[in-house]
């Protein structure tokens, strides 16, 4: 059985066929903000969500007109195929995935099996920085409403008894850590979960290499085991939003669920806020 | 040079992409871990755990002098960067030297911006552990 969009998902060999198509653009997108000079794909620019995607001032993204300058500066165009990829399990890469739908931009591909999967594959690493011509990008309209939840939305979706999936560890979930294994702490004053909210961590959404599982397993994780229904309205949260995307981009691309929201507030906003409620 | 004076060589570049050059040239240099270090049975008690990137840690104390040797996967250049430019500027310090250092080496070389919070916090924890074992050195 097929992914619901199998389309949006690209092999490590078909981004080796079309590395030099003039209407795409492949973006690295990691945890790293160095792994990119290191060696990257060649043609790949990086974008970096400290610097690049987020805004320095609010705890927000960046505006429509900085995103518009940034997309020129990486010479993409509005109609450019972006395929994303990146370390960590392609985390970084989905997150970007998700930002960019934020801005509604069209075309948006992840590369399956991230960075790690291409460099295991022996397949060339670069140095060369590409040269990019400017594009006269324009956002259309802010897209946010449809992929991104903010507090006060799950709140109402918590009272309304609407699914939430918590991609975080077992421990995090539990209340038993406040950040992940092997992570500091993240500075959240409570640890726990949204009340409501089921415990799929992210991992399971993928192989021991990376790549994203069969629809089958799929469907057994998020349809069968957790009983999720595609046309519900789904929030996913983790940490800061950034493993979510990842299982945003699973439940809406591989799985065809029509109505799931990141909320990129996640842990560190909902475990500092004072009367939040916690399970 | 002292810590103090290799984060200030680093800050006073201006340019955010000058300084990650220079970290990531002091990633390439990260020192290689003397190999009995690496082959000693208490290997895993020198990983730093609060880091979520593996890395694992070693000081010595040699004629009074302080030794650190780090082993960072070449998949964190960030991270490798660091802890190489903290070596560069810890070694051959004594203990006293070490714990009247800078406490906030991020914020002095001017990378804290430009990392942002979410990787301050492993890099800060690296940091706090070296100085801990080096002060447990002299007990």
């Amino acid at each position: 059985m097929p992914y619901a969009h199998p389309e949006v998902l690209v092999s490590t060999e078909w981004v080796a066929e079309h590395l030099n198509d003039k209407d795409l653009r492949i973006v690295e997108a990691n945890e790293d903000i160095l792994l990119y000079d290191t060696g990257h794909i060649r043609n790949a620019v990086k974008i970096d969500w400290t610097n690049d995607l987020q805004d320095s001032r609010t705890r927000d993204y960046i505006s429509e007109r900085y995103f518009a300058d940034l997309m020129s500066e990486k010479g993409i165009a509005n109609d450019t195929k972006v395929v994303f990829y990146g370390d960590q399990n392609n985390w970084w890469a989905c997150y970007a995935f998700w930002a960019f739908r934020l801005y509604g931009h069209a075309h948006c591909f992840i590369m399956d099996g991230g960075r790690k999967k291409w460099v295991d594959e022996g397949r060339e690493l670069t140095k060369d920085k590409i040269r990019t011509i400017p594009t006269n990008y324009h956002v259309d309209k802010l897209q946010e409403e449809k992929v991104r939840a903010f507090r006060d939305e799950v709140l109402h979706h918590m009272h309304k008894r609407k699914p939430m999936v918590d991609v975080r560890s077992p421990q995090e979930f539990s209340g038993e850590m406040l950040h992940m294994p092997d992570y500091p702490q993240e500075g959240a004053l409570r640890a726990g979960h949204i009340p409501g909210a089921k415990n799929v961590p992210w991992s399971t959404a993928v192989n021991n290499d990376g790549t994203f599982r069969s629809s089958g397993d799929l469907r057994q994780i998020y349809e069968v085991e957790l009983g999720l229904h595609r046309d519900q309205e789904v929030i996913t949260y983790c940490r800061i939003g950034e493993r979510s995307s990842h299982t945003w981009f699973v439940l809406t691309y591989l799985l065809g669920f029509e109505n799931v929201r990141n909320y990129d507030g996640s842990w560190t906003e909902w475990g500092n806020l004072v009367r939040a409620p916690i399970e | 040079m002292s810590l103090s004076e290799e984060l200030s060589r680093f800050n006073m570049l201006d340019d955010r992409d000058f300084k990650l050059e220079l970290l990531l040239d002091f990633a390439g240099k990260l020192p290689p871990v003397p190999q009995h270090l690496m082959d000693a049975d208490d290997r895993s008690n020198h990983k730093v755990h609060e880091c979520l990137t593996p890395v694992s840690l070693w000081t010595e104390l040699q004629d009074g002098k302080v030794y650190i040797h780090a082993d960072v996967p070449r998949e964190s250049p960030t991270v490798r960067g660091f802890i190489s430019l903290l070596i560069k500027g810890l070694s051959g310090a004594t203990p006293q030297e070490v714990a009247d250092g800078p406490t906030n080496p991020l914020h002095d070389s001017g990378l804290a911006p430009i990392l942002g919070m979410n990787r301050q916090q492993g890099l800060a924890a690296i940091y706090q552990r070296i100085r801990r074992e080096v002060a447990a050195l002299t007990i």
